[in-house]
This record gives structure tokens, sequence and C-alpha cells, in this order.
């Protein structure tokens, strides 16, 4: 596929979602006003932006991949502006920036490539820490941390003179530090890693000491499960470290005993904290907890049901039913008013990202690049798979945004960063 | 170096697979359950703000419309234009209280097929009409406007069909409801306040209450006697002041409490036209317990009559039960004891006389019409079952005319035509008796005549209490609505 192409499928995207809005306007009694003008120039601003930007600094990176992103984000932008068209501008703003921010680093890299990276993994990872560790900051300072549904993940700067307050979820910066730094770090010990001196049964041990980076894996994730009492983004940040180990050692050594970790850690989370408790339970049978725990998972279930094959129509379900339905649950919310042809679409297009992605790092020449593109594919692919899972019940319910498709600034800037990185891998693995 | 990453591709891909067949069975295989569920908010909405067919009386009159809301475009209100006339029959769709009727019964057809299940695409994409359909009644405007009228205010009930066909012409009870304020934005409390009425103004008195029959069962004790060969209108009876019941002390009364006619003899027909209860229980301990059960069952006694609503068994001592009391036999004859029977299945009663003995199986649906008015379906009549002989039926149609001739049902004759009743006052214990009037028109009516069959019952005398009779009470609401079939 050539950069022509790219450049005409992203102003398809653009078409689409601006008619999705039209569509709502439509449905809501209104005509078509500006909201469908500017939304158009949003999307083909900022992807085409992109594009613009990856000919020039990234010409030779995969042209499939804005192409998908710029698809899934129109249809979530399309139920976000149906729920809550405040919300949606906002997110349209979002965008803009977090493009911005993605055309910003293929410029900053253009000379020097990824590889300038590794210099600053220290750096990065001493940042993405700091980051998580950012919404324990007390409430009384101007910079503080927030909880917001149970969860303490958000940060709020407090604008002086004003009322107004930023609010970013730093974790979501976080993910995509920490999987620079495990790419580089990776790269330099996976040799030694994968030396096999001993065995029991059929299970290869590793050197002990190179354990480290597992129970490391485990206690950092345990730490924001406590804190910040959010299961979502420490089962995420478990899984990039687990990944990235298998990724790069190939032992499943670690995956197995990644697992078992994770179930013991899930076993005493469930046994030690009320709130872990009710969600499993809400899990195993929500339509038991639909008054308390389970009533979010239940309402999800409606909406996509209701919705059945070809959904209710953009702006004519009760997707507003749903708690969440912007952020968490914008995949019900989908299901619901284009049915399953555009929850089908949903995933296939999630699915292609995720190939398109292992397929740059599997192309890629050093172990850097690999396990760089490796990673944040993983970091897209499993938050996507652990809400979804979580939407369609097959995991207990978590908070985690879905990748393009959900309302959030920091989910989006975070996401379009690691495309931003990911087409400058692309672009490298032809050097 | 990429065996790895090419595993965790495989795994990530076999993730998103399992996650494409949990949101197909979600959405395409447990869809209508979850959608139907009824915590599920939307099924309120789309149920009762979809747009439904209309449902017409045999004129077309409009009973139940769907209007755009105001508020909502793709939102539409029910109503009922004619507030509480139609409303155990047409019934209502409501938020609150669910549905019943027509609006109940025929809501496969009043909804649009337009939905997103795998048959309501399909057919969609087979070019299906996909619009709700259109519900026509066998009610008559006109006829039930001057039943609800002529029955006013008295607790009660009245029904007519056409005996040729069983298509109901007429169904009122009082007291009635309005099924508007079931829909309405006062729903609550409307509802609220129909549960706590004592008088039970949901309850359609027609099919979902059974009353003592009191003499109009009579036409019921004469058939049987007459198809047994017993009797015939000019068999003579005895005529005592009163008649004494074997094995008891208990005797049985002419309403007067005087003899028949002249304390001597009296025929069948005379003791018919003045309504003798001395004769008929006479005349049902001679047929017998058992016999006199058959018979009640061949008129439709302790049956389900099949209906587009449930209606009530009409009730008569099970053959095996009575055969060895005589007094309980007699009393049942009269259609006093346990004998209950429903307002309907006692105006199919007079259709089966005017109809040679055969009972036609009652109907509320003539057709249903798509939105461009084009007939899909058309109810057939047909035969339910055959209550008498067509000879006894002859008879009884006789005897019955001269009841409005010269009887107690002279204030059901209509100018012009031959009109056929039987009265009936139903003597219940501490109240004042039910008064009814049952009967048809006209008599001898060739094919195609237009013909009536209606059964009239006043709970507890109505507004003329402890003095009314089924001649004074009942048979004057029969008369005016006969008179307007007829155009008299």
């Amino acid at each position: 596929m050539t950069r022509r192409a790219e450049a005409g499928l992203i102003v398809a995207a653009a078409l689409l979602v601006s008619i999705g809005v039209a569509i709502v306007e439509f449905t809501h009694g209104d005509w078509l006003d500006a909201q469908v003008a500017l939304t158009f120039l949003a999307f083909a601003g900022s992807f085409g932006g992109l594009h613009l930007a990856t000919s020039r600094w990234a010409p030779g990176a995969s042209s499939l991949v804005l192409p998908i992103a710029s698809f899934l984000t129109a249809v979530g932008f399309i139920e976000i502006y149906r729920l809550d068209s405040h919300l949606a501008s906002l997110q349209r703003w979002s965008l803009l920036i977090a493009s911005a921010t993605a055309a910003l680093i293929l410029w900053l890299i253009r000379d020097r490539g990824v590889a300038v990276l590794r210099k600053f993994r220290y750096v990065l990872l001493a940042v993405g820490i700091g980051m998580l560790l950012l919404p324990l900051l007390p409430d009384s300072w101007p910079i503080h941390g927030a909880t917001v549904n149970g969860s303490r993940l958000w940060l709020r700067i407090d604008i002086p003179g004003t009322l107004r307050v930023l609010s970013f979820q730093p974790g979501e910066i976080a993910k995509v530090l920490i999987t620079i730094f495990l790419a580089s770090y990776l790269a330099e010990r996976a040799e030694a890693m994968s030396v096999v001196r001993r065995k029991i049964g059929p299970f290869k041990l590793p050197e002990p000491r190179h354990l480290g980076p597992v129970i490391v894996a485990a206690g950092a994730a345990f730490v924001v499960l406590i804190y910040q009492r959010d299961l979502g983004a420490s089962l995420l940040l478990f899984g990039i470290f687990i990944g990235m180990l298998y990724v790069a050692t190939g032992r499943s050594f670690y995956v197995i005993s990644g697992g078992i970790l994770a179930v013991l850690a899930g076993f005493i989370a469930y046994s030690t904290f009320d709130h872990v408790q009710r969600r499993v339970e809400a899990w195993l049978d929500p339509f038991a907890h639909y008054q308390d725990a389970g009533y979010q998972t239940v309402q999800g279930l409606f909406a996509m049901g209701s919705g059945a094959l070809t959904g209710s129509g953009i702006g004519l379900g009760r997707p507003d039913l749903i708690p969440a339905a912007a952020t968490d649950f914008i995949f019900a919310a989908v299901a619901e008013e284009m049915g399953l042809a555009g929850s089908l679409a949903v995933l296939a297009g999630f699915a292609l990202l995720v190939a398109t992605g292992f397929g740059i790092a599997i192309r890629s020449r050093d172990r850097f690049r690999k396990y760089l593109a490796g990673g944040l594919t993983i970091v897209l692919g499993l938050q996507a798979l652990i809400i979804l899972g979580g939407v369609l019940r097959l995991l207990p319910i978590t908070g985690l945004t879905l990748p393009f498709m959900s309302y959030g600034g920091s989910s989006l800037l975070a996401n379009l960063a690691i495309l931003a990185l990911l087409l400058r891998v692309s672009h490298e693995e032809r050097l | 170096m990429n065996i790895p990453l090419r595993r965790a591709a495989y795994a990530m891909l076999t993730a998103f697979v399992v996650l494409i067949a949990s949101v197909t069975y979600i959405q395409a295989v447990k869809g209508p359950e979850l959608r139907d569920d009824p915590r599920n908010q939307r099924v309120v909405a789309w149920r009762t703000g979809r747009q439904r067919g209309p449902i017409l009386a045999a004129d077309g009159t409009t009973l139940a419309r769907s209007t755009p809301s105001a508020a909502d475009a793709k939102l539409y209100r029910r109503e009922y234009p004619e507030g509480d006339l139609y409303a155990h029959t047409v019934g209502y769709t409501s938020v609150l209280f669910g549905s019943r009727g027509i609006e109940n019964t025929r809501s496969e057809d009043l909804v649009s097929n337009r939905d997103s299940t795998i048959s309501g695409v399909l057919n969609g994409l087979l070019g299906g009409d996909t619009n709700p359909r259109g519900v026509r009644l066998t009610l008559d405007h006109t006829l039930q406007t001057i039943a609800a009228a002529a029955l006013g205010d008295q607790k009660g009930s009245v029904v007519a069909l056409d005996p040729t066909t069983g298509a109901i012409l007429t169904m009122v009870t009082y007291p009635r409801f309005d099924p508007n304020s079931l829909v309405g934005s006062d729903a609550s409390a409307a509802g609220a306040a129909l549960e706590a009425d004592a008088d039970e103004p949901w309850r359609d008195r027609s099919i979902d209450e059974t009353y003592p029959p009191g003499s109009i069962f009579k036409v019921i004790t004469a058939a049987s006697g007459l198809d047994q060969g017993l009797v015939s209108p000019s068999t003579e009876f005895d005529d005592p002041v009163a008649l004494e019941l074997p094995g008891s002390d208990s005797t049985i009364q002419n309403f007067d409490g005087e003899t028949c006619q002249n304390g001597t003899t009296v025929t069948l027909e005379f003791a018919f036209v003045k309504s003798c209860n001395t004769v008929f229980a006479q005349l049902g301990m001679d047929i017998g317990g058992d016999q006199l059960g058959f018979s009640s069952q061949a008129f439709g006694y302790n049956q389900t009559v099949p209906f587009e609503f449930n209606v009530l068994s009409s009730v008569f001592p099970p053959p095996g039960t009575i055969e060895d009391n005589p007094p309980a036999t007699a009393q049942n004859a009269i259609g006093q004891r346990d004998n209950r029977a429903t307002p309907l299945l006692m105006a199919m009663t007079a259709g089966a006389v005017a109809n040679n003995g055969t009972h036609m199986l009652p109907y509320l649906v003539s057709e249903i019409f798509t939105s461009d008015g084009i007939v899909e379906m058309e109810t057939d009549p047909s035969i339910w079952r055959r209550a008498m002989s067509p000879a006894s039926a002859s008879v009884l149609s006789d005897l019955m005319e001269q009841v409005v001739i010269s009887g107690t049902g002279r204030r059901a004759a209509v100018p012009g035509v031959r009109i056929a009743g039987k009265t009936g006052t139903a003597q219940v214990t501490g109240k004042a008796p039910h008064a009814w009037f049952i009967g048809f028109g006209p008599v001898e009516a060739s094919d195609d005549t237009p013909q009536i069959a209606i059964a009239v019952v006043v709970e507890s005398g109505g507004d003329f209490g402890e003095s009314a009779t089924g001649g004074s009470v009942a048979a004057p609401i029969a008369q005016e609505i006969l008179a307007a079939f007829f155009g008299a």
C-alpha cells in the first residue's frame, strides 16, 4: 500500500466520522451545523498532519497503521459525540494536541531514529515511575492526585487564579516510557537472561539474578494495585513486563511464573480488598449483583444484546444508560448503535493493528527495535483485550480506556505517541 | 529471535478471536433475551414508544392509534379516542401495567417488524413489509355506543353477536376505565386507583364473571326435554302453588307465589312464556341431573370457550353429581343453586337457538390489514359445537317469540321485526336479583337477512334494586340495541 492510499483512507475516515456526526444531528432533530465541518477538519487535520509528518520523516513506514487508527478513532468519536457533544469538542482538541505531539516525536528523532531513546533509558524509567506515583500527591497541593470511581489515577493541576483544573492520567504516558526502557534494557541483557543453567522437570530455569525483573514487575504492579486501587492499570503493567520478558528471552518460564504470581496476587487482593471481592463476584454473576457491582456490566450486556445484528442505528439507541459509556464502555455503546456489524469491524480493526505492529517487530533487524515495536504493540493490544474482555464479561471489569476509541486526552496522547514510534521503527526496518 | 514474537502475536490474535466469538454470542444469540429482560429500560421505550398499528371498529371508527410524540420525533404515543367504551376489548399497552385486550393478543401484528433480529433483517432484505399491521374488529360502533348508554351506570354486561357467524357485535361492561389514563403521565396514580376500586372496573363482566342465570336457563332445560323427546310445547304439567321437592322440606314457587295458570294443568308453552318455576323444576327432575349436565355441556357449560381472551367457564353440576338429588336438580334446572354462566355464553345460547341449534365460535377480530390497507388475514366463521337438534331449536324459537309477543319479554319487542327472547330474574341471597334477558331476531330469518343474538345482565337489579325483573330492567336495554340494529 502506498502513502497515497493512506491519505485516501484517512480522508475516508474523516468523511465517516463527519457523516456519523451528521446522523447524530439528524436523529436529535437538528440539521447540519458547524459540528460536522469542525469534526471533518479536526480529523483531516490531525491524521492528515500525521500522514504528512510520516511522509517526510518516516517515508518508509507501513501505510496500514494510520488508516486503522483513524478508523477506530472515528468510530469511537461518533459515539462520544452521540453521548455528549461537550465531551466530543474536548476530544477534538485532544486529538489535535495528541497528533501534534506524535508529529513532534517523529520530527525529534528524524535524524537519529529510535536508537537515540536508548541513551535516555534511565531518565525515561525515572520519569515513568515518577508519573506512576504522581497521583499519590496529597490533595492540598496545587498539583495533586485525585480519586475517581475509587481509583487514584488522576493528576489535577489547579490553574492559579481560576477554578479551572487540568486533569491528566500520567499512568497512560508512564506505560509508554516504561516500555521504551524495557526494550532497551532487555536488548542488552536478553542473551544473558536466556542462558539455561538448570532444569526442573520440563522448565528451564534462568540464573537466579535474572529473576529480578520478574519480581520487580510483580512488585510494581502490586504497589499500583494497592495504592491506586486500580486493577486494570496494574494488570496492564504486569502484562507488559511479562510479555516483553518472554519476547526477549523466549522462555515460557517467565510467562508461567508470572501467571502463578498474578493468580497469587489476585487471590491475595481478593481476600484482602472488599472492592476486589465485589468485582469478582459481580463478574461471576452480574445479574445477581444488578443493584450494585454488576450494574455496569449488565447495562453493557443489555446495550450489546439490544443492538443485535445491525444495531439500533446511530443516535437511536440508549447507550446513555450505561455508566462510563464514553470511556471504559465505549465498545458497548458502539455495539448497541452499530450492531454486531460495528463491533466486528472494531475488533477486526484492533486485530489488524496488532498484527501490523507485530509484523513491524518481526521485520526489524536489531533487538532494540524488535523489542520496542513488539512491546508497544503488546501495550496497545493488551489494553484493548483487558477492557474489551471486561465489557464482554470474559474478565472482571477493570477501569481502562479502549485505545483510540474512548474519551480521554491522556489516552489519545499516549496511543498516538505509540503510533509515532511504531511508524518510525517500521521506517527504519529498511535501513 | 522472531519465534517468541510470532507466538506472542498468535496468542494475542487468538484472544481477539475469542472476543469476536464472545461478542457474536452476546449480540446474535443472546440478543433477544437481553433485549427483553424486564430490567432493560430499552424494552419499555421500545415497546411502548414504537409505532403501533391502528385498531378499528367494524365501520372504521378508530379505537386505538399511534401519534408521534411532541417531545421526541422517534417515539409515539398510543391514544384511545373512544375512551372507556372499548377499554376491555381493545385494552391498552402501558409502561407500568403491561398490556391487555387486543393490544396484548395481537401485539405481534400491531408492532413493526423492523428490528435487527436475524428474522427481522432477513424480512427487510427480502423486501417484506415491516410496517405495523392494523386490526379491524367485528364490534359495531353504533351498537356499542347505544349499549353503553342503555346500560348506563348500572353494573352488568351487554353482549351481542351475529348468530350465523359468531362475530361479536357488542361487548360492553360497566363499570369501565379509561385506557388513556394508564398510558399517560399520571398512569401510576390511575392504576393504583383502578386497583383499589371495590367495583372492579378492570373486570370484563362479559367473560370474566359468572352470574346465576335464573330463568334464562329454562331455554336449555326446555331444549334438553325437547331433544330427549320427553316433551313438546303442548305437554301438560301439574300446576301447583308450590312444587314439593322429593326427599326434602323445601318447595319451589313461581315468581309471584301463585299457580302458573289456573291450578289444574298447564302446557309447557304457557309455562315457558310466563316463566313458571314449578313446571321447569318438574321438567328438570323428569330429565334427571345427569342428562341435564350433558345438555349443559352441549351448550358450552363446563367448557373453555375458544375466544380472543380467556373466558371463565360457566358452571353446571357435572354428570354424576346431582342425579340422586332431585332438589338440587330442580333448582339447577331453573338456573339457581350452583348454576353460573357468563354473559358471553348466554348470548351464544340465544345465538344457537337462532342458528338451528349450532354454536358458532365467537370472534372479535374480523381482519388484519397492512399499512396499505391490503387485507392480510380474514377470520373465517367456524362451528364450535352442536347445542341441540335443529327441530328443538325451531320449537324453542317459536316459544321465545311468544315470550316477547305476550310473555315476560314484551318490553324487548321491536315493531315490524320478529324478536324472540327469554327473561331471567336470578335470586341472590342477601342481594337484589340479577336481571337477565337473552334473545335474537329476526325469527325464521332468511339466509341473507342480518341477524343478531343478545344477552343483557344487570347486576343486583340495577336502578330498580329489589323490585327488578329481567323483563323490567334487562329487556328494555336489549330492545334499544335490537331496535338500532334493525333500524327501527
